[in-house]
């Protein structure tokens, strides 16, 4: 299964980026870099969804991948898909139903913390309905906080009917399986809630597709209660403040905001105390998340029309090819942020 | 009020643990005390009762937040609403709040390194601290099983927090230990309660087998034939999976692992479906147990041998807090100790780590793999040779020599734990002798050294029927729905 997800990533990065930065992307780490990679190679789906994965069991996944003939080096650690490959990809991305609406780097984080506030309430109501004591599954106090606030001053069984009726609507329009792994993993007054492995061995199934079933439905979930307040009113107000509308690095928050104020690079690098290349960093990240940031300022016309033009024409997004046939005097800043702005557009 | 009916108003018991009404007299009387109370000998209910009768706040120093967490929820449990965690974690609103009504809360916990905050440190400082506890205070102790440089400031913290009476608590302290922890509070006109650390209901067996295939054999045949819930330790993450999938494949249920590499909340799961007696069996790290308070452990075994008696007091001490008879059983095999050894050796820091760290400070994270115990002891080996030494060559010398010097130790002890299996004398007096103490009775069920045998021990297993999930529209319905109110 992991080598499944790892064939996915290698054949979006096409052999321009190693195996460190699958790792990078699969456990969410929040480096503008990775980041980017995720838009430019449209994999942002599968950023940070797995957060226990080890470097170690990722290279062991290459190697079996390797050994399969799926993959073939390139250069040091990276690697692209040979025809075998491409059909194992294929044939395997059929049977990923998960990739329908999981979405890793939107709902990044989020996704924790919904669930957090949403199993803790099943858990509470369950409880009160039933009239057992019961020790909370999460130690997360601004989780408790949240739950101790929504239910005051609410009837627990009209409130446990609604949200009773809500999931069932939800779980509905899901497939059996999903549904199945879904309530499992919820925490009622007289069962604690199954670890993937668990449900992964009464499904007959791999706990990481649970995973991964898990957090689609998780999102899924999260779009409509978004989007559909009159339908889930309970789910809506878990949401309703957790759902952000960019992620950016704090650094690079910061940044955004000296940009806002009008302050040039050159500007707030010395504001900050900062190298000037970091501020670019910044610049990129900005261009990368935020869907009205202009980068018109920073790049000429001229220049973004010859950088696309080259990025097209060679369908590659690796800086250095792009630098040797735009020429010299377009700086590597200003692919970057082409390059950032055009993963940007492509993606949403 | 008597003591004893403050005791059963707040906690519901009619009388006190061994020791604890001793402690509890001697805290109330603003002495410093040192006590070593058995595992599960109920250390919390010396300092919780205090703090219903002592006017200001108790201030609780525990090594874990895991540990503070479950703490908190026990009292909270028992309707105390008073109470609350210091930790990096806390929400920022309800910092705030804490910070301004510090002195509202009877009990304050606290990690050591939050106590090494400033602002926490004034505000704490502007409250009436009626009592400063130090949990597990071994950690405190270079030679203790568990050392946590952080510790060794709390004597600092106490000063600054004007001297209040201190109460340092700990189940496996060998007088050294006690010695150490003495000297770092600073504790004046100790009062010292030392109870044995033996525990008469739990029996003990040490078993040398030929292989690791026939330690596989004996773990398969205890859990299909000893009444659960039990618990396995095992030295590594990875046999921790090796065992329950073995123990799974071979038609036990209700049989789940547990170490510090999974998914936290996938960790809680384990953690309360085992207390909830949904599960049977654990298999664990040494990861797993400290404030997990499960009544009912009926046996523990111990597939590697622990690093150290310590360690292993501790271990086994998680079965029977019933009261009820219960079993600890070590499996041994030549060789084992070699395992244990490199594990142990992992755990300090290597020179690479030390010249890096002293180059590039803590950027040496990102650039070899360190580990969370190599971390602590290499901040603490630089900081404390940076005040003496002056030369960096200097003060990697130095730090060379005091890992080795703690190697050397590390090996002594696990001679001592082996020695342990190989003596001909009884397993109980070799640990109470262990801590300096003389066992005062012999249970009827002792080890497999004096008249004890596991035939003489009739356990059954009764596998309790699991309820069978019937599809999740059926699933979600009776998790929300109480037929009895309709
Ligand atoms: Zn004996």
């Amino acid at each position: 299964m992991l080598s499944y997800l790892l064939l996915y990533c290698l054949h979006r990065f096409n052999g321009e980026r190693s195996l460190a930065a699958v790792y990078h992307l699969l456990t969410g780490k929040k480096s503008a870099q990775t980041l980017q990679d995720s838009k430019w190679f449209q994999l942002e789906r599968v950023f940070g969804i797995y957060k226990t994965l080890s470097l170690g069991e990722l290279e062991q996944a290459a190697m079996q991948l390797l050994q399969n003939q799926w993959i073939v080096s390139v250069d040091e650690r990276s690697y692209v898909l040979t025809e075998a490959g491409k059909e194992a990809l294929h044939e395997w991305l059929l049977s990923a139903t998960f990739f329908t609406h999981l979405n890793g780097l939107l709902y990044d984080t989020v996704d924790r913390l919904f669930w957090y506030r949403l199993s803790l309430t099943v858990q509470t109501l369950s409880n009160l309905v039933h009239r057992h004591q019961f020790i909370p599954i999460h130690r997360h106090e601004a989780t408790f906080a949240w739950v101790r606030t929504y239910l005051m001053a609410k009837n627990p069984h009209a409130l446990a009917q609604a949200l009773h009726d809500e999931l069932h609507t939800i779980c509905s329009s899901l497939s059996e399986e999903e549904a199945t792994i879904f309530t499992l993993r919820l925490t009622s007054f007289e069962r604690i809630g199954w670890t993937n492995e668990q449900i992964a061995a009464c499904l007959q199934t791999d706990p990481l597709y649970v995973q991964l079933t898990f957090q689609h439905v998780l999102h899924y979930m999260m779009k409509r209660a978004e989007r559909e307040p009159k339908q889930f009113p309970i789910l809506h107000n878990v949401i309703k403040d957790l759902v952000k509308s960019v992620s950016l690095t704090l650094s690079a928050q910061k940044t955004y905001e000296w940009l806002i104020k009008g302050k040039t690079i050159a500007e707030i690098a010395r504001i900050r105390h900062l190298k000037p290349n970091t501020i670019e960093d910044h610049v990129v990240e900005i261009a990368a998340n935020v869907r009205d940031f202009s980068i018109a300022p920073f790049v000429a016309e001229e220049a973004r029309r010859k950088i696309i033009e080259a990025a097209t024409r060679l369908k590659t997004r690796q800086l250095k090819k792009i630098r040797d046939a735009v020429g010299e005097e377009i700086s590597y800043f200003e692919i970057r942020l082409v390059l950032a702005k055009a993963g940007e557009s492509s993606a949403s | 009020m008597h003591l004893e009916q403050r005791l059963y108003e707040t906690f519901g018991y009619r009388t006190f643990r061994l020791g604890q009404k001793e402690i509890i007299e001697d805290v109330l009387a603003k002495n410093d005390v040192l006590a070593m109370l058995p595992t599960g000998g109920g250390k919390s209910v010396c300092y919780q009762l205090p703090g219903y009768v002592l006017s200001g706040s108790v201030l609780i120093v525990s090594p874990l937040v895991s540990l503070m967490e479950d703490q908190v929820q026990q009292l909270k449990m028992r309707g105390e609403k008073r109470v609350i965690a210091l930790n990096s974690f806390l929400p920022d609103e309800m910092k705030k709040r804490a910070l301004a009504n510090l002195q509202h809360f009877r009990f304050i916990y606290a990690s050591p390194e939050i106590l090494q905050s400033p602002l926490w440190q004034k505000a704490l400082k502007q409250i009436a601290i009626s009592l400063f506890v130090v949990d597990e205070a071994h950690c405190i102790s270079q030679w203790g099983h568990d050392f946590r440089p952080d510790f060794l400031k709390l004597g600092a913290i106490r000063r600054e927090l004007g001297n209040p009476p201190c109460l340092a608590l700990t189940a496996t302290a060998t007088k050294d230990v006690r010695n150490d922890i003495i000297e770092t509070l600073q504790l004046t006109n100790v009062r010292q309660h030392l109870y044995s650390v033996d525990r008469p209901n739990i029996a003990i067996q040490v078993e040398c087998v030929d292989s690791v295939d026939e330690k596989l054999a004996r773990v398969l045949h205890y859990a299909k034939t000893l009444q659960g819930p039990g618990m396995i330790y095992a030295s590594s993450r990875q046999w921790t999976e090796v065992l329950a999938r073995k123990l799974e494949a071979e038609g036990i249920e209700g049989v789940a692992y547990y170490h510090g590499g999974m998914d936290s909340e996938q960790r809680m799961l384990v953690q309360h479906q085992f207390l909830c007696d949904q599960l049977q069996l654990v298999c664990c790290t040494n990861a797993f147990g400290m404030g997990v308070n499960k009544e009912n452990v009926r046996y523990v075994v111990h597939f590697h041998l622990p690093s150290q008696l310590e360690a292993y007091v501790q271990e086994i001490g998680r079965a029977g807090r019933d009261g009820k008879n219960s079993l600890a059983i070590l499996l041994y095999t030549h060789g084992d100790e070699d395992m244990v050894q490199s594990l142990i050796e992992a755990e300090l820091p290597t020179e690479e780590q030390v010249r890096l760290f002293m180059a590039y400070g803590n950027d040496v994270r990102s650039m070899v793999e360190i580990n969370e115990v190599q971390w602590r002891l290499l901040h603490y080996m630089v900081e404390k040779e940076r005040t003496k030494a002056r030369t960096v060559e200097e003060i990697i010398a130095n730090i060379q020599a005091a890992i080795e010097a703690r190697k050397h130790w590390k090996r002594s002890k696990l001679r001592q734990m082996r020695s342990f299996l190989f003596q001909p004398f009884c397993l109980r007096e070799q640990i109470v002798s262990y801590f300096e103490q003389r066992l005062e009775k012999k249970p009827a069920h002792c080890c497999n050294r004096c008249t004890f045998s596991l035939d003489s021990y009739q356990f059954k297993r009764q596998d309790e029927p699991v309820r069978a999930f019937r599809g999740w529209e059926e699933e979600l319905k009776r998790m929300f729905w109480n037929e009895e109110y309709t």
